[in-house]
């Protein structure tokens, strides 16, 4: 059997599952955003994997997505983790359930 | 794909990487999540090796492994005094239902769908026409890409620094613990 397209969709389907669980379930705001890359990670793997197997009009067109998506999650990465700096400052603790100055 | 390199290639990077990241859904420490993260990281960027696009791997290795873990190891040692035990919270079992949902789904979809003509073989020279396509068709989407970079950093900065008076305080509070602490000791 050969290493096919589906071998990664799965393993991206895998990964991106447990970064859900991971960014819903963690109590940290860091362990969060790691359950944000995660996802990231696996989207940008199944998009490679679509690029080198299928045929498309656009050569490679996949592979210029992946790079926007790495630039997005740096800029994403980054406001986030000042976020959690701000609430740190203010209220000591980066617990997610703990932060709810907005609930009703 | 077919060569015994290719099945031990990918079946190896996929066990690191799945089970670096089921390392970060069980570990009980902050940092040893971060680590496992890493590996995944790393398992990743080998598999974009082993599907021929070298420059997206190259990138990977550099943005994830070398610039984001840092700046989330530095966030988790600039906050002190949260709790690093990585714990979950009340939505643990809704949590875990929706993972089994969804990688369910996302699997029956993946193997019943034709996903029509395969290339055998990988195009080559990735990186030249990555680098032709940014600067002919997308060449809007790269320049707004770095506003939001741009736009992204500053406002990070803008964020994390302290105000002047909260900085004199902080001053103010740590010279006063230094002083206690060498008149108890003395």
């Amino acid at each position: 059997m050969t290493i096919g397209l589906e071998h990664f969709l799965v393993l991206g389907a895998l990964l991106f599952g447990v970064g859900l669980y991971v960014a819903l379930a963690k109590r940290n705001a860091i362990g969060v955003l790691m359950g944000v890359e995660l996802m990231l990670n696996a989207v940008n793997l199944t998009l490679v994997a679509f690029g080198r197997f299928v045929e498309s009009e656009v050569a490679l067109s996949t592979s210029v997505f992946v790079v926007f998506i790495i630039a997005v999650a740096a800029a994403e990465i980054a406001v986030g983790l000042a976020l959690a700096m701000v609430v740190y400052r203010n209220r000591d603790t980066i617990n997610v359930d703990r932060v709810n100055l907005l609930k009703w | 794909m077919d060569g015994v390199g290719h099945h031990l290639a990918f079946w190896s990077l996929a066990v690191i990487t799945v089970g670096a990241a089921l390392g970060i859904l069980v570990s009980r420490n902050l940092i040893h999540a971060m680590v496992m993260l890493i590996l995944s990281f790393i398992g990743v960027a080998g598999l974009y090796l082993l599907l021929s696009a070298e420059f997206i791997a190259v990138v990977q290795i550099l943005v994830y492994v070398g610039a984001i873990s840092v700046l989330m190891l530095f966030a988790i040692l600039l906050t002190p005094r949260a709790a690093r035990d990585n714990a979950e919270t009340a939505m643990r079992y809704p949590g875990l239902i929706l993972m089994g949902l969804v990688i369910a789904a996302t699997v029956f979809v993946a193997l019943e769908t034709d996903w029509g003509a395969v290339r055998e073989e990988p195009v080559a020279e990735s990186a030249r026409i990555i680098g032709q396509s940014l600067i002919n068709e997308f060449v809007l989407p790269f320049e707004i890409a770095a506003v939001l970079l741009t736009a992204a950093l500053v406002g990070a900065v803008a964020l994390a620094r302290r105000d002047d008076e909260d900085i004199d305080a902080h001053e103010q509070s740590l010279t006063l613990e230094g002083r206690e602490d060498s008149g108890g000791s003395s």
